[in-house]
């Protein structure tokens, strides 16, 4: 099935079939590797892009139903070699460790705190449930995004 | 981990996606995908054909009368953080919040909600617990089924072979009620062990109750009505050993099964604690002591 979307800002034109999710095409077809595929069913949270601004897993969503969307990737945000305030937060924070997961909780730690749901310590814990990071214990992953919001 | 191959239609109208759904056993409605697409790639089910409705204008939210109407499209995430609809169903927008995650709460809609009708899911036992009614287009036209009637089982509604769920009417309590919802999930953002939704309705002295309505999740198949917990409630204030006896009444009907993950006995004092907290908040809420 032919779909037309853009992935950071560039469009593209995919013939994909109807069962792939946006995941694997991301990955596959499109070669976006920043897009970790974790547990595939919803609950680690890896995957995390943003479409049409809107923090979802791509593994849950059908490549198919993001025609016409605007997808976004954890590598559209950084501006040349200067990292995202965010992702600079996070890693002098020590909050990457083996990094598998950091994609995800960056976006939806971005979009927690563009849509005001990041306003404490306990409503950033909330907005990343469904990011399982198996390294940090997530008490750097808070204080990084805590410290991010406040510098907002 | 990837679904088995599938025809894919965008529907442009809900009576195209109902002729659609009419003629194939095998064909299934998605919207939001949150429940349907991991059951796919965990082959639990296996359509031949997916029809998407996220193209439909069945969003948004209606205020009409002693009535709000959902649209079948209307997203998790609108019901949890929409201002206004908190307003209208604070319930909802309670039992919302605990759907998942963030990520799920975003994709996630109303309607899928009710026509997947897992024995746990949150917005059936919020639909029953306000009472109402939800409209399916089928073949032979629009027709709207009482919401008790629509949920009758295990992952099993009243809709038939070529129905789609467009959107439900709620009854609205009376203001000045109070509502709250409780469950208990094993690990945050999964699904709940049990739950318990109340809508409390005060007399004019605001000291007892004069209407209750009270759904339980987590002791059988399906949400369950409580009639015998509401009648104990009328006429009453929630106090300690109104509490104790609406434990006993849940103790008592409760039908719950050992599985996988918890037992039958943990889940109905699960199920206790869900529906004592629940009526203790919803009094709390209704009398102004409490957010």
């Amino acid at each position: 099935m032919n779909i037309s979307l853009k992935v950071n800002g560039v469009a593209a034109e995919v013939d994909v079939p109807p069962h792939w999710t946006l995941l694997r095409m991301l990955r596959d077809m499109l070669l976006h590797h920043e897009v970790k595929h974790g547990c595939g069913e919803g609950v680690c949270g890896a995957c995390t892009v943003l479409l049409d601004g809107v923090a979802v897993n791509g593994c849950l969503v059908l490549a198919v139903q993001a025609d016409g969307a605007d997808v976004r990737t954890v590598a559209s945000l950084a501006e040349g070699d200067a990292l995202h305030p965010l992702q600079r937060e996070l890693v002098e924070r020590g909050a990457v460790q083996c990094g598998f997961c950091t994609a995800g909780v960056v976006l939806g730690a971005l979009e927690a705190t563009t849509i005001g749901a990041a306003g404490s310590r306990e409503e950033i814990r909330r907005s990343l449930a469904g990011n399982l990071c198996r390294c940090t214990g997530y008490a750097t992953i808070v204080d990084a995004v805590e410290a991010y919001q406040l510098t907002r | 981990m990837l679904p088995r191959p599938f025809d894919f239609v965008r529907a442009g109208s809900a009576g195209e996606a109902s002729a659609i759904l009419a003629e194939s056993d095998g064909a299934k409605v998605i919207a939001g995908g949150q429940s349907l697409v991991p059951m796919m790639s965990l082959g639990l089910v296996t359509p031949t054909c997916l029809v998407d409705i996220t193209g439909l204008e069945l969003d948004g939210v209606e205020v009409l009368g002693g009535l709000v109407r959902i649209g079948a499209l209307t997203r998790h995430r609108e019901l949890e953080r929409s201002a206004e609809l908190r307003s209208v169903l604070p319930l909802a927008a309670e039992a919302a919040a605990v759907i998942g995650n963030p990520r799920v709460r975003n994709r996630g809609t109303f309607g899928g909600s009710l026509s997947h009708a897992d024995p746990t899911a949150e917005l059936c036992a919020v639909a029953l617990a306000h009472g109402g009614r939800v409209s399916l287009e089928g073949p032979e036209g629009e027709r709207s089924v009482e919401i008790e009637d629509f949920l009758i089982g295990y992952f099993e509604t009243a809709a038939r072979q070529g129905e789609l769920l467009t959107g439900a009417e709620l009854a609205l309590p009376s203001p000045g009620s109070g509502t709250a919802f409780v469950e208990i999930a094993e690990r945050d953002g999964d699904f709940a062990t049990a739950g318990a939704a109340v809508i409390l309705t005060l007399d004019e002295g605001r000291e007892r109750c004069a209407a209750a309505r009270v759904v339980v999740i987590g002791i059988d198949g399906l949400p369950v009505r409580l009639a015998e917990v509401e009648e104990l409630c009328v006429g009453e204030a929630v106090t300690d050993s109104l509490l104790d006896a609406a434990a006993a009444i849940v103790e008592r009907v409760a039908m719950a099964e050992d599985d996988a993950f918890v037992s039958a006995r943990h889940r109905v004092r699960c199920a206790r604690a869900c529906t004592g907290r629940a009526l203790r908040i919803a009094f709390e809420r209704a009398r102004g002591e409490r957010q």
